[in-house]
């Protein structure tokens, strides 16, 4: 794929970017490995989702309306991806944990499961926060899953396609090793269902067996990468919705200030209207803000460790929801529009440090989420 | 002058004139049973759009008063009354300055809007059933006109509705609180929207206790019962015998719409598009069967000598600032009217056609409302969540409505945002501004001392509003003066409107029930009534201040019955004195009861597409030919 334009490299990051730990390059042999892999795409869907609320946040309240609203559509499916892969680690009689440290990275981090040395990191909307993005969701050539004779030896893992269809070929393998009723075997009460949570493209469905986790598969895959090397995700045949680009072209119709038309292919790239989009109207920041970075007892450290608090506080919700009560996943959209509002004090403030703020530099979310702050944040929910 | 067009140009099954509720119900209807539908709405469509819906946020924001139809662009072409059009008088009295003539005793005081969408877009989204009592009042109380169809006709039709609009409720709670029969195991498409903070404290401290209207009357147990709303809440797995509901996303915006998230601004406009408008049944219309002109004001009604409906003539503009119409006429086997009670009633009146019985624009209806308000004693969270999510039903029905109105109360989530204009006045009022601009500045707070004062009284206001029925009146009325066109040359409605002593006994009833309210709040109770600039719904009765607003409701206007002399419509809507001509809507409804009525209007709008479909599937059956089979 070359309709993105070349990644440019990465400017004001001076840390080494953190590595999500990734499973062995190999098909799932056991239920408990498949519990691993699948952990390990609940920890990869998240991973994007701060990246993504930067993006959203930073935006000047009233611009970039097309930008904000194709955002939103991608960070609900991205929760919506979560959820599906929750259901289906619950199907299989797994525990998604993801009110926990190790949960969420470091930024920046190193794009998991990829050929390519891409960091992710928290950055403000613009070129180099959207051609991240593309890099993220970017459709290849996908793999074939580890061992397939086109294979060649131990090549490690090149893309997440291939990651997704290794846990597909391990589904399908264990489902005839086990049973469908041997591997699908988790409480039922476990799984969330579109009562629950709906928004935006696709729907949450209950997984019970080896076809609904094929679908909520496809779901991830397609939603993100498209379907067929079309410009579109499959919403509108796997729910009857109305078709729309998928992650990667809704964010290469907003870098390339332009609309897919009807007629469009990954190939030819956006031909459709134009889609105003201004570059200068988001704050910017510092992809490597710390809350250390603010003096202690000022305005904006406090509205910072608020915001870590209240994405710690969503993260115990969504674990709530996921390992006891499907229902709990109704608190998170008062926790979302807390962290909204939250995120409109941090980011208006001009950076406390004179340096930073010289260059234009805001305040902003750092999404550093310790076992400590999680444990505070658990008491208080109980 | 316009051309004269060629015959044949626009030849349709059915004209649908509005496109508000009923219209794109009708419309959805009829497209989807394979026939050709051109719908002509007055206004713009400028808001089915979502750069046309986020010009109506920034609009709305952007506004002075927050009134319902605010969000929305004046147009020439097809103006809108609007609340603001009413200023009372020092001493009592009224003025009205606006696209309504008013002449009556009282002012008609609710507004409509004349959109793509139609005024349901800025409706609060309520959607209680009526009473089966309020179908039959004068055979069971003697009073108002009756139903010739009763709520057993419309059952099935209020099921349609629901599914339609996307209800949410708790069937189970309607039918024991309310007496609201409904089939065994019904559920509504969506489980109820939970009450508010604000509901829970009225019920720890009514549910349960007693009042009387009058020292000596008998005793009524209040219960706080929750309404149901078109609103997007949680789905209920069990509608539709297990087959769930999907709620339907915004219109404008593929795969957009969030469930209620407490925005609180529903009247006017719901930003996530939660709340149910015309604009996302239309955005499911089958768009190849029809089709929407908008910007096109239908200026007559054509009829040929026998009665029948040709099809109408409407005038299209383009500028909605500067109209310069263009006259065209369509021609249909049926024109349905779906544009508003009043604009239904004018157009008939201007087309010369359906007042055989002299009832056109007759019967004109609204529901009255009183309001209370008061402060509790400790803050309650107000501003939060759609403007109501429960209230009283017990005053609904019973003997007591032989001599005075029933009503509903409403128990408000918006503090004192009807009554006082709350929360913008109080920020006036602790600036130190009076009502009267011209007057200098009084001391005010600032700063820190401004925002906690705010919330210490913001967050402790509390209101109830009293819902109630107005009978039929033929003095309550609806004409057009040729004398006073509008901009486009078509006359004006000019309205004669009054409460009748039973409506004001009611109020003094529902006054007496506030009083009792408020006390058993333990609240301040800081209701007062009297003259003056906002209040021109002023009056006294036996002794005593009363103001009222309207609600939004106006029915009535071609009453329905069951004989072509005494009423304009049939059990199905359609025009006694013209079978292929049909006014739908609440001008249709011969009572009104206490139910906000959009739902009921919803369900007579489907209940007459099945009609419509029926007489249009005859019409293009042929007549037999030739000798019939079977007969010698």
């Amino acid at each position: 794929m070359s309709t993105a334009p070349p990644p440019d490299a990465p400017a004001g990051i001076a840390a080494e970017p953190a590595r999500v730990e990734e499973p062995p390059f190999r098909v799932p042999r056991d239920r408990a490995d498949l519990h691993v892999f699948l952990q390990a795409a609940l920890t990869l869907e998240h991973l994007t989702i701060p990246p993504y609320l930067t993006a959203m946040y930073t935006l000047r309240p009233g611009t970039n309306r097309p930008a904000f609203y194709a955002i939103r559509a991608v960070v609900l499916e991205e929760m919506l991806h979560m959820t599906l892969v929750a259901n289906l680690l619950n199907a299989v009689g797994g525990t998604p944990l993801v009110a926990r440290s190790r949960f969420v990275t470091g930024y920046p981090a190193l794009l998991p499961y990829s050929r390519d040395k891409v960091p992710v990191a928290l950055r403000h909307f613009g070129t180099d926060a959207l051609d991240t993005f593309l890099s993220i969701e970017r459709p290849e050539y996908v793999a074939e899953p580890p061992g397939h004779p086109s294979v060649a030896g131990d090549t490690g893992w090149t893309s997440i396609g291939q990651f997704y269809n290794t846990i597909r070929a391990g589904l399908v393998r264990l489902t005839a090793e086990l049973g469908e009723a041997g591997l699908f075997n988790g409480d039922r009460r476990r799984q969330a269902g579109p009562e629950d949570f709906y928004n935006s493209g696709g729907e949450v469905f209950p997984v019970t067996g080896l076809a609904s986790a094929l679908t909520a598969l496809r779901v991830i895959t397609e939603q993100g990468e498209g379907v067929s090397h079309s410009v579109f995700d499959s919403d509108d045949l796997l729910f009857g919705e109305a078709r729309e680009p998928a992650h990667y072209f809704r964010f290469n119709e907003i870098r390339r200030r332009r609309a897919y038309g009807p007629h469009d292919t990954p190939a030819s790239g956006p031909t459709g209207p134009a889609i105003e989009v201004s570059w200068e109207d988001a704050y910017a920041i510092d992809p490597a803000a710390k809350v250390a970075d603010y003096p202690p007892g000022s305005a904006v450290r406090r509205a910072a460790e608020h915001f870590n608090e209240a994405y710690a506080r969503l993260l115990c919700l969504l674990e709530r929801a996921y390992t006891r009560d499907p229902a709990a996943l109704h608190a998170a959209v008062p926790a979302m529009l807390r962290l909204r509002e939250l995120s409109v004090q941090l980011y208006r403030n001009p950076h406390p440090d004179p340096a930073r703020r010289a260059r234009g530099l805001h305040a902003s979310a750092t999404y550093e989420i310790t076992e400590e702050l999680l444990g505070r944040v658990r008491r208080s929910l109980r | 002058m316009s051309p004269a067009p060629r015959h044949g140009r626009a030849r349709y099954d059915v004209i649908v004139v509005g496109a508000g509720l009923s219209g794109s119900l009708v419309a959805k209807e009829l497209g989807d049973k394979g026939w050709r539908v051109l719908v002509l709405e007055a206004g713009t469509g400028t808001l089915g759009s979502w750069p046309g819906h986020l010009g109506a946020l920034d609009t709305y924001y952007a506004a002075l008063a927050k009134v319902p139809n605010s969000p929305y662009r004046p147009n020439a072409a097809a103006p809108s009354p609007d609340v603001l059009d009413l200023t009372g008088l020092p001493s009592g009295g009224y003025r009205s300055h606006g696209y309504f003539l008013q002449q009556g005793p009282l002012p008609y005081g609710s507004d409509y809007l004349r959109a793509g969408g139609g005024t349901v877009l800025h409706w609060l989204g309520l959607t209680p059933r009526m009473h089966p009592e309020d179908f039959r009042t004068r055979r069971t109380y003697g009073y108002g006109r009756d139903w010739p169809i009763g709520y057993d006709d419309l059952e099935p039709h209020y099921r349609a509705a629901e599914r339609a609009l996307g209800v949410a409720g708790d069937a189970a709670e309607q039918a024991d609180a309310i007496g609201l029969p409904f089939p065994d195991g019904y559920v509504y498409p969506m489980r109820a929207i939970p009450r508010s903070y604000v509901d829970d404290v009225f019920a720890s401290r009514l549910d349960g206790a007693a009042v009387r209207e009058t020292p000596g009357a008998p005793a009524t147990t209040l219960r706080v019962v929750g309404v149901p709303h078109a609103r997007n809440g949680t789905p209920d797995p069990r509608y539709d015998g297990g087959r769930g509901y999907r709620p339907v996303g915004a219109a404008g915006l593929p795969n957009y719409g969030e469930r209620c998230v407490g925005n609180a601004s529903c009247v006017p406009i719901c930003p996530v598009q939660a709340k149910y408008t015309p604009l996302k049944t239309q955005a499911s219309w089958d768009r190849r069967r029809v089709r929407l002109l908008t910007q096109a004001v239908v200026s007559r009604v054509l009829a040929d000598g026998t009665g029948r409906a040709l099809g109408v003539e409407y005038l299209e503009y383009e500028d909605p600032a500067a109209p310069a119409p263009t006259t065209r006429t369509a021609e249909a086997d049926i024109v349905v009217l779906a544009a508003h009670a009043i604009e239904n009633a004018r157009l008939l009146l201007v087309s010369g056609l359906g007042n055989h019985s002299d009832q056109v624009g007759r019967n004109l209806m609204d529901h009255p409302v009183l309001l209370g308000w008061g402060l509790l004693d400790h803050p309650v969270g107000p501003f939060r969540g759609p403007a109501s999510t429960a209230g009283l039903e017990c005053f609904r029905t019973g003997p007591a409505r032989r001599s005075r109105s029933p009503f509903r109360i409403e128990i408000s989530n918006w503090g004192w945002s009807w009554p006082e204009g709350s929360p913008g006045s109080d920020v006036a009022r602790l600036l130190g501004m009076g009502a009267d601009p011209a007057q200098p500045r009084g001391k005010g707070l600032f700063g820190p001392r401004l925002r906690a004062a705010l919330g210490r009284e913001i967050g402790r206001q509390v209101s109830v509003q009293f819902l109630m029925e107005q009978e039929a009146e033929e003095r309550n009325r609806v004409t057009v003066d040729r004398r006073r066109p509008d901009r486009l040359g078509i006359p004006r409605p000019v309205l004669t409107y009054d409460l009748s002593d039973r409506v004001k006994s009611g109020m003094a009833a529902a006054k007496a029930v506030s009083d009792q309210i408020f006390r058993l709040l333990d609240a301040e109770d800081r209701t007062a009534y009297g003259p003056g600039p906002l209040s021109p719904g002023w009056f006294r009765f036996e002794g005593r201040d009363f103001t009222f607003n309207g609600a939004g409701h106006g029915g009535g206007t071609h009453v329905m019955g069951d004989a072509p002399g005494t009423s304009v419509v049939d059990s199905w809507q359609r025009c006694w004195d013209h079978p292929n001509l049909y006014a739908v809507g609440c001008g249709s409804m011969p009572s009104m009861g206490t139910s906000n009525p959009s739902l009921t209007m919803a369900a007579l709008a489907l209940r007459s597409s099945e009609r419509i479909h029926r007489d249009l599937t005859a019409a293009h059956r042929p007549a037999a030919v030739g000798p019939q089979e079977g007969r010698p």
